[in-house]
């Protein structure tokens, strides 16, 4: 019974991927030529998270791994709330990466993704929630690829904070230029990358303060609830 | 302001879908003024006037920058207006940032009224049975969210009552800021062990769950899907012949009026201000039936008052 | 017909040395309202969960468990989710989702059910527990008795045969705690739900069970109907340490030595006292209420709003504690009484009146002065006080702060330590600590500071009567210190047996201020259990110990020949 429900639900997911999402992408870029490289963006940005969304799904999580994510997640959207006053000193990517260190890339990713759309449940959505999704998601993921030298060394722990600090500065670029232009203007792009240049240089300070801050107690945590109740095996 | 509000989760975001596809993608001056006047004025029936009037004070200087800055950066067009350090300042880059500073605010405006209708409780409804885990995840962290804010504000106080960085400078601040943090992330994570407890003893983790939904998909949702369904197939009908096409560069091109992109512009514009029309609608109605009320009984009167506050 | 079956269970967690339930054999039949207590670290939590399969801890079992004849590991998977009901602690903890709901439909999903049944269930409850006022809400915007209903509804909605519920009003004010186990006696009663209720507050649930059930060590003590257990505990052991927890009417009655059966509630404890005992003698003497000359901290029409645009919360508080005195203010939730402290503890600012600590204006504390050798604030929360990893380390840090020495600090912790009888624990997670544990760390903490007041918020709440009592013997120490107290709390029996003087707020103000004797005399409702016993005889006896003190000068007073025998 159960593997009768799945299959057809397997083969609406494959259809609805391989020929579905193509179709809307190409069909969008050619219905709105004049700014397909927006819309391509936006699929874009919207389609790289679905994949793991799509495998979190399928994999079976006790409850105590969900309730870990979920509280992972509320902290680093409350933590927006709590560094509120420093504009753009916000602990999300430092707490994403940090769990991707310790619970997986694929953990990581979640609760990158979603920290994006939880917190702005509060701050607001907006076209931009798909690419704060995919950022944070994407340098969860990658944090969890590289997990190993950066449990190891401090040294590239840190390294990782400015990376992603820099790489998310970059995307979220990306996205404004797209949006203000139309088009991708490469001289509107560096006008913006540049004049964003503090911020940048603040989300990466910031990431490495909290990194350096929470690495330690949040990772002691996790480890110990890992292996208390074998976890994110 | 709640006739629109309450209708089914599905049918008012294939309703925004519709709306900022238009206008998020669209050249067309057109619809994107309707856009924008649709935008504006669904606003206003949500949001209270001092908001209001706070939200205006960062669009129209948000508009003016996008518009002015949009010529400084693409010299395309032909026809100069005057030149800035030697690059041409063209009349098509001119209108081309107000266009796209139209849209920009435009886009704005829409996805305010979308934070206001489309609450969490309506997004993980419609998400709920496509992703059910994840869901789950976004409803359980959206219960966190105040629960940890509340408590980073009693471990706050509790700090500072024991005379820890009560002082008033900077770094201060946020040396106890990140340690009440990390405070706050230690006792969530601690007491999270009961809320899965919580959840296994309910019996989460069984084979088959299932979804419950509070709302109901009933005729007038039908109605208003269809209806926005066939609007916005004749504005993409306009869209895909080309009718609404519309470019600034190299030079600007003549607005069509054809029939078709007329007609495009006619269901857009029914498209954008429906929300609008259905509260007046609405409105019209309560007051017949209000007024109707003293003929059956004219005690009633007083009982029938109240039901106007409700409406607020 | 038997429910529960167990046999010969013991468990022992991982790691440990003693097993934490020892050969524990018992049966409980259905629609039995059975109540189990003990001391805290005794088992009972531990025999709970392992009851639950889906909470059992991990570590050695042996024995069995049978549930309506099966064994425990052979139940099926969907009957042991459904017919198993538990409810936690912490009325916070256990709320999963955002929706009031959506939590009273986790469980159905659970289980799968469809939208239809779903939806009949759901509203048959909410109807049921008087939810559906709150029925659209968010969860994080109800009471903490409110949040406990809710708990008990979304378990209900799942047709439990069973309710198990581990200490589910320890964190609720009393009248929310009063609620909750009227309806658990209502589900009892008229749904003939079989329940194993874990509790310490005794007072109300006592009377109301079936039988009870005494833990120590991991054994049963007693296991008994409840008017037995009151007396055969005292006979086991005169200083056993939960005969302090039991109800008034016990207590007073296990302090008499009187041959007839014993009562269990605030009327029969009336009759019992009116059948044999007189009064001859109607009052204690009380020393007469004297204080010192200096005024430690004074409130003169004092007003408060959180933010401009909400009401009031304190409308003209004026009152003032004098130095080394036990300061109690009782009152109902949300009348204002943790909004004053905070005003007094400088975290809030009174936009009206005038707030004064040792005759200066708060406001004229710059910096950290106000904290420095001259305040401390208790909260509520105890936990929100700890941010390292061991109770020392939290210790070691705010005795940097207080910038003491090197080895005035290793002396100071130690002593604090010993003081307050936590020297075992300064290298444990503060996390790990039992409730009470954890509210003496705390404390601790605060003494650090060496403060000459100290404002002490719901000190007792989740706790045993014998920490309770533990509590009551420190602030007493405290007080001989010369540390003015100022406590705030729910508690009457507490406030009776601490304060020199009580007051009373209500509407965001101090409607009346007395000494215990005559607060508690005068009020009718709002006084303590032993008060309600004896105020038909007695004009001033407000504790226990008050009513068996004035029943043996009576029994004296009224010849031997009554059954009455001085004890």
């Amino acid at each position: 019974m159960d593997k009768a429900i799945r299959s057809p639900q397997k083969m609406i997911t494959a259809c609805l991927l391989l020929i579905g999402v193509p179709l809307i992408v190409v069909g969008g870029a050619m219905l709105f030529q004049e700014k397909h490289y927006a819309w391509i963006s936006l699929c874009v940005a919207i389609l790289s998270c679905l994949p793991l969304f799509i495998c979190f799904e399928r994999k079976d999580s006790t409850a105590k791994e969900l309730i870990t994510l979920a509280v992972l997640v509320a902290v680093s959207a409350a933590g927006r709330f709590a560094f509120a006053w420093v504009p753009g000193f916000k602990p999300v990517t430092a707490i994403t990466v940090i769990a991707a260190m310790y619970l997986g890339r694929e953990a990581g990713f979640v609760v990158g993704a979603l920290s994006a759309v939880v917190s702005n449940f509060y701050f607001g959505q907006g076209p931009w929630t798909p690419f704060q999704m995919f950022a944070w998601g994407f340098l969860g993921f990658l944090a969890g690829v590289l997990a190993q030298p950066l449990k190891r060394q401090k040294i590239w722990m840190c390294l990782y904070g400015v990376l992603a600090g820099v790489l998310f500065s970059l995307i979220m670029d990306v996205w404004s230029t797209l949006w203000a232009d139309g088009g991708f203007n490469l001289s509107r792009y560096l006008a913006a990358c540049i004049s964003a240049l503090p911020f940048t240089i603040e989300y990466a300070v910031s990431n490495v303060i909290f990194l350096l801050l929470l690495t330690k107690p949040i990772g002691e945590k996790l480890e110990r609830i890992k292996r208390k109740y074998g976890l994110f095996g | 302001m709640n006739t629109f509000a309450s209708y089914h989760p599905a049918v008012l975001m294939l309703y925004f879908i519709a709306v900022l596809l238009i206008a998020m993608f669209t050249q067309n001056p057109v619809l994107l003024a309707l856009a924008l006047l649709g935008g504006v004025s669904f606003c206003t029936l949500l949001e209270r006037p001092k908001d209001f009037l706070h939200n205006m004070a960062f669009y129209i200087p948000l508009f003016l920058m996008i518009a002015i800055t949009n010529p400084l950066f693409s010299h395309n067009g032909v026809t100069p207006l005057f030149f800035l350090n030697g690059n041409p300042v063209t009349l098509e880059a001119v209108l081309y940032g107000l266009d796209i500073a139209a849209m920009l605010v435009a886009v704005m405006y829409w996805f305010k009224c979308y934070n206001h209708i489309m609450t969490s409780e309506k997004i993980l409804f419609l998400f709920g049975k496509v992703i059910p885990k994840l869901s789950l995840l976004l409803s359980t962290a959206l219960r966190f969210v105040p629960l940890f804010k509340a408590q980073i504000k009693k471990i706050h106080q509790a700090q500072k009552a024991m005379g820890l960085y009560a002082s008033n400078s900077y770094v201060d601040k946020l040396r106890s800021a990140v340690r009440v943090f990390s405070a706050m992330l230690t006792w969530s994570l601690e007491n999270a062990i009961d809320t899965g407890s919580s959840m296994k003893a309910r019996g989460y983790g069984l084979k088959g769950r299932s979804h419950f939904a509070l709302f109901r998909f009933t005729a007038r949702d039908g109605l208003l899907s269809g209806a926005a369904v066939f609007l916005l197939a004749l504005v993409l009908l306009g869209t895909a012949l080309k009718e609404t096409a519309f470019s600034f560069y190299p030079r600007i091109t003549a607005l069509s009026a054809s029939p078709i992109a007329i007609l495009a512009y006619l269901a857009f514009g029914l498209l954008v201000f429906l929300p609008f029309l259905l509260e007046i609608v609405e409105n019209m109605r309560w007051k017949a039936l209000l007024s109707s009320v003293p003929k059956h009984g004219a005690l009633s009167l007083s009982d029938a008052t109240p039901g106007k506050d409700d409406k607020k | 017909m038997n429910l529960l079956e167990i046999e010969n269970l013991s468990f022992q967690y991982p790691d440990t040395e003693k097993k934490a339930l020892d050969n524990i054999s018992f049966t409980v039949k259905i629609g039995e309202f059975v109540v189990i207590c003990g001391e805290s670290g005794c088992g009972k939590t531990t025999l709970l969960k392992m009851l639950k399969r889906e909470l059992a801890p991990h570590g050695e079992k042996s024995g069995s468990i049978r549930y309506h004849d099966v064994e425990q590991a052979e139940l099926d998977d969907r009957t042991a989710a459904c017919e198993i009901g538990y409810v936690l602690q912490n009325p916070e903890n256990q709320v999963v989702t955002d929706k009031v709901w959506h939590e009273l439909a986790f469980g159905l999903e659970s289980l799968g059910f469809p939208t239809d049944v779903i939806r009949r269930r759901v509203s048959e409850m909410a109807s049921y527990f008087g939810i559906q006022t709150w029925f659209r809400k968010n969860t994080n915007e109800l009471s903490g008795g409110q949040k406990q209903m809710l708990n008990l509804a979304s378990i209900m909605v799942m047709q439990p045969k069973i309710l198990i519920l581990d200490e589910p009003t320890s964190q609720l004010d009393p009248i929310a705690a009063a609620d909750f186990i009227a309806t658990l006696q209502k589900l009892n009663r008229e749904l003939g739900l079989t329940i194993l209720l874990v509790e310490h507050r005794l007072e109300e649930v006592f009377p109301i069970a079936d039988r009870v059930m005494m833990m120590e060590q991991g054994k049963i003590l007693l296991f008994d109907r409840p008017e037995k257990v009151g007396t055969q505990l005292r006979d086991i052991r005169a200083d056993h340490h939960m005969l302090a927890g039991l109800p008034s009417a016990v207590r007073i009655f296990n302090a008499l030595e009187v041959k007839a059966p014993c009562p269990l509630t605030v009327k029969e404890g009336r009759d019992f006292l009116s059948e044999h005992f007189g009064n001859v003698v109607d009052h204690l003497d009380i020393p007469p209420y004297t204080h010192r000359d200096e005024v430690a901290l004074e409130m003169k029409n004092v007003w408060f709003r959180y933010e401009r645009d909400l009401p009031d919360v304190l409308r003209g508080v004026t009152f003032s504690v004098y130095e080394g005195e036990t300061f109690c203010i009782l009152g109902g939730n949300g009348t204002g009484k943790t909004t004053t402290l905070s005003v007094l503890a400088g975290l809030n600012k009174a936009y009206r009146g005038k707030t004064l600590i040792g005759g200066k204006k708060i406001g004229e504390y710059k910096g950290s002065a106000l904290y420095r050798h001259n305040v401390a604030l208790l909260p509520q929360n105890p936990q929100t006080v700890f941010l390292k990893k061991t109770v020392r380390e939290d210790f070691q840090e705010i005795c940097k702060v207080m910038e003491y020495g090197k080895e005035e600090r290793q002396t100071l912790i130690e002593e604090t330590a010993g003081k307050l009888g936590i020297s075992h624990l300064l290298d444990k997670h503060p996390y790990d600590l039992s409730g009470g544990e954890q509210q003496k760390a705390a404390l601790a903490k605060m003494l650090l500071l060496k403060p000459k007041i100290l404002l002490l918020d719901e000190l007792t709440k989740g706790i045993d009567a014998h920490s309770k009592e533990n509590l009551s013997g420190i602030l007493c120490d405290l007080k001989a210190d010369g540390i003015t107290i100022v406590i705030v709390t729910h508690d009457v029996e507490f406030a009776a047996v601490n304060a020199d003087r009580c007051a009373l707020f209500f509407d965001g103000e101090i409607t009346s201020i007395d000494t215990p004797a005559a607060f508690f005399s005068d009020n009718n409702f709002y006084t303590t259990a032993a008060n309600r016993i004896a105020r038909h005889l007695y004009t001033n006896a407000v504790t226990c110990e008050d009513v068996a003190e004035l029943c043996r000068l009576n029994s004296i007073a009224q010849k031997p020949e009554s059954e009455a025998v001085y004890g």
